[in-house]
């Protein structure tokens, strides 16, 4: 029996039992391990080769150098200088939360297949490593549980499902537990692995600095140079601190096609401008946020994080071209306009991109409004 | 007179292509007319099971267009009135037999057809069968001859992947193309656009009475609703008359000779197929009459037409009525391992997302696979690079799929076809047929009408 037949009885059996539930995960395993071989019913009666399952895949290689720089770290804060074995320390911390994100991401997405009648989408691959990656090392695995969850449900699910959703769900997730668990997700003492630690993040200590803002990120234990900041060797969510990694991702995203450029280019502009301008505005003598130079604000926290992986997800996003330069822009500037003037939210880029979210569908319906009115303007 | 630059689109790097050599082929036993050819038609049979027929009688009229008839591409005895679901007419077969007795319609002189009443030339081509040969846009319809049209488009350059090239098949038919045109002129008061290649258009250089345009750059630079967008767009409450070619030579050939023209000039193409050419038969004539022994309708899909819009003929199909490409392609037959893995330097992709993206001028091999699985909409934000006109592909997409009427035709759905989507159902990683959709969000539009 091959292994196409034994999926195929698998499939048949589980739809009659008891535990017809986790069909779809197995209908998932099934297109995982071999290609579906369906012909096309019509013309064109040839297509690409890709499939979401590339798509998503190739979203996963993109962040490899992320998750890569995200595990040394996790081993680097707690001490271990030895390149290895850093990240081995750092891949124990990491992988039981990637795994419990994805079995719960899993759980909810085959109950809600079953119930729709549709199959597993692709789209929690993605989810379900982007999660993780937004939150402190030492996130309780029963947080990210529940984190998932809404994420998956409320984020997407309520919606209709991948396709349907307003909201990024793993940015969804991060939210929930943002808010509702603010002791685990923010503060000083989560952000290295190692009992007892406390140190204040790159964002925490601008924010909370009475002189100038580089000044104290220099003075700081860790010593938050630029150099530093942008390699990543800093505390914060596993996967946001080394913006050299994710513009490794970045160009690996371009350069598949698979991430808009535009969206990027848009949200670092419009960060860069709006960084600029209140950096202009509040003079050589401000303090505290306002005092960072422009640069510092894209490296710090989740900027470029939420740019090239966030800010892109196609589903959320603005579908159309021009709606792209809006919506990152209006999302740059809105990260750091949160940073600078909310001084209970020192990192605005996840509340940013949520708000760039519900303003996607209204920026795609302006620019398909003009599109009509081209169109009116010939008759 | 203009020249056209298309910088949107893509041609599929694909293996098969026919070469330039034209074989005439042994008289086919059977010719069908296929109903089925034509959008919206519903025929009302003239003849049963059994009934001689020469060449050009009438087979079948359009019960809403009653004027419109559809004539026998050979002299023989009617074999079958094909019907599928709900006895739903498909095709009439015909028995060939060598007599080749045929109905004689008026001839006409090329000075003759340049003082000919706009009337004249209507009647001339609906009783000599020619009149299905024209269409209109919106919708590609058979023309409606109370609606003139502002302008009548031939395209003389074919960009789809693989398909025959019409400046080579209409080599040996300038003269009758400068005939057809002659009549066309007298349909319209508008003008009559030809558009070519700037290069490899020797067959229509010389033509006269007609817009010469050229158009450059990748599929679907070809289509008609591309080349009407670009030279003359199409406004609300417009109609535009478009004609292939050959079929504008075949109206040349009826008008000269008074008989119904019943040959045609295909290219057979697609990799399975070993020596591919063009041939000359007869219109309608059946696949396996032309086509190697060796295709098998397991293991190949015979299509006529090309691979983006062609229709699934089988080895038991007939050349349709507009077609002039018959394309074999491998038809699925396994399933891969782990291909979402594959590292693809053998599977060709619009993106970059294989291997394959690195070797620029090789061309491929495509089966019949879908490549994965029907999904829901993920704007992955290529659509517009195949679009060349200002539509938005997804935004439309969903206007239809909500049955959004007004909004359909606000976003430009009058201004194409299904055909002209068949790039962004190519290149979509979620499968989505956009053809069949736009093709839906017309007939919605049509029943409302």
């Amino acid at each position: 029996m091959s292994l196409d037949q034994i999926f195929t009885k698998l499939e048949e059996s589980l739809s009659k039992s008891p535990f017809k539930l986790i069909e779809p995960l197995v209908e998932a395993t099934h297109t995982f391990l071999l290609t579906p071989g369906k012909a096309t019913r019509r013309g064109p009666h040839v297509r690409d080769n890709i499939d979401l399952k590339r798509y998503m895949f190739m979203v996963i290689v993109a962040l490899l150098p992320v998750i890569i720089m995200g595990m040394y770290n996790i081993g680097r804060q707690t001490g271990i200088s030895d390149f290895w074995l850093a990240i081995w320390k750092g891949a124990l911390v990491m992988m039981p939360v990637v795994i419990v994100s994805y079995a719960v991401g899993a759980f909810w997405e085959s109950i809600f297949a079953k119930i729709r009648g549709h199959v597993i989408n692709e789209g929690l691959l993605v989810t379900g490593i982007l999660f993780p990656l937004t939150l402190p090392p030492t996130i309780p695995l029963w947080q990210v549980a529940i984190g998932i969850s809404f994420g998956i449900v409320i984020g997407k699910e309520v919606f209709g499902g991948t396709g349907m959703n307003l909201l990024n769900p793993a940015l969804t997730a991060r939210a929930f537990l943002f808010f509702t668990y603010p002791g685990n997700m923010s503060g000083d003492s989560v952000w290295a692995a190692v009992d007892g630690f406390s140190t204040a993040t790159p964002l925490a200590t601008a924010a909370a600095a009475t002189g100038n803002a580089v000044d104290a990120l220099h003075a700081s234990p860790l010593h938050y140079t630029l150099n530093n900041m942008f390699t990543g060797f800093i505390p914060g969510s596993m996967g946001e601190t080394s913006t050299l990694a994710i513009l490794i991702g970045a160009a690996i995203l371009i350069i598949l096609g698979i991430g808009s450029w535009r969206i990027m280019l848009a949200t670092a502009l419009g960060g860069f401008g709006m960084a600029s301008l209140v950096h202009w505005l509040a003079g050589p003598t401000a303090t505290g946020m306002l005092s960072l130079p422009p640069v510092y604000q894209l490296v710090m926290g989740g900027f470029m994080f939420g740019t090239v992986f966030m800010t892109t997800d196609p589903v959320s996003a603005a579908g159309t071209n021009t709606g792209k330069w809006i919506y990152g822009i209006l999302i740059g500037v809105m990260a750091i306009l949160i940073r600078t003037f909310n001084p209970a939210y020192p990192e605005g880029m996840m509340l940013a991109i949520l708000f760039g979210n519900v303003f996607s569908p209204l920026i795609d319906h302006f620019v398909v409004q003009a599109n009509i009115k081209r169109r009116l303007r010939r008759v | 007179m203009g020249q056209f630059k298309v910088k949107r689109g893509y041609n599929l790097p694909l293996e098969g292509s026919p070469e330039g050599k034209l074989v005439v082929v042994p008289q086919p036993k059977q010719v069908a007319v296929q109903a089925t050819d034509f959008r919206n038609l519903r025929p009302q049979m003239k003849v049963e099971p059994g009934d001689h027929v020469k060449i050009g009688s009438v087979l079948f009229t359009d019960k809403k267009q009653p004027y419109v008839k559809f004539l026998a591409p050979a002299a023989g005895k009617v074999n079958d009135v094909v019907r599928g679901d709900r006895r739903r007419i498909l095709r009439v077969v015909i028995d060939v037999e060598t007599s080749n007795e045929s109905v004689e319609f008026p001839r006409y002189t090329d000075t003759q057809i340049k003082t000919l009443e706009r009337a004249q030339v209507i009647n001339a081509l609906v009783e000599g069968g020619m009149w299905p040969a024209l269409r209109q846009r919106p919708f590609s319809n058979i023309a409606d001859l109370d609606k003139p049209p502002k302008a009548i488009f031939i395209s003389g350059l074919d960009t789809a992947p693989l398909a025959a090239d019409p400046n080579f098949y209409m080599k040996e038919l300038k003269a009758d193309f400068q005939t057809g045109v002659l009549a066309l002129q007298r349909l319209t008061g508008g003008k009559v656009h030809l558009t070519t290649a700037p290069d490899n258009n020797d067959s229509f250089k010389e033509i006269t009475g007609v817009e010469h345009h050229t158009i450059t750059g990748p599929h679907p630079a070809g289509n008609i609703s591309v080349q009407v967008y670009y030279i003359d767009r199409l406004h609300s409450g417009e109609v535009i008359w478009y004609i292939s070619p050959f079929d504008t030579a075949r109206i040349g050939q009826l008008l000269k000779n008074g008989r119904y023209p019943n040959e045609t000039i295909v290219a057979i193409t697609g990799a399975p197929i070993e020596k591919r050419h063009y041939i000359k038969t007869l219109a309608g004539a059946p696949m396996a009459s032309f086509l190697p022994q060796n295709l098998s309708d397991n293991v190949h899909r015979i299509l006529s037409g090309t691979i983006l819009s062609g229709t699934h003929a089988s080895l038991e199909g007939f050349i349709g009525f507009y077609d002039h490409t018959v394309t074999a392609i491998p038809e699925v037959l396994k399933k891969r391992f782990l291909g979402w893995m594959d590292p693809g330097f053998n599977l060709p992709s619009y993106g970059s997302t294989f291997l394959s993206s690195l070797l620029k001028n090789k061309k491929f091999v495509q089966n019949t696979d879908l490549n994965g699985d029907e999904r829901a909409f993920v704007a992955t934000g290529s659509y517009e690079k195949v679009m060349p006109m200002d539509i938005l592909p997804v935004n439309l997409a969903k206007a239809v799929l909500i049955e959004d009427v007004e909004l359909m035709e606000q976003l430009g759905i009058l201004e194409v076809a299904p055909e002209d989507f068949a790039l962004c159902t190519y290149i979509c990683p979620s499968k989505i047929e956009f053809g069949e959709i736009i093709e839906h969000g017309l007939t919605l539009i049509e029943k409302e009408g």
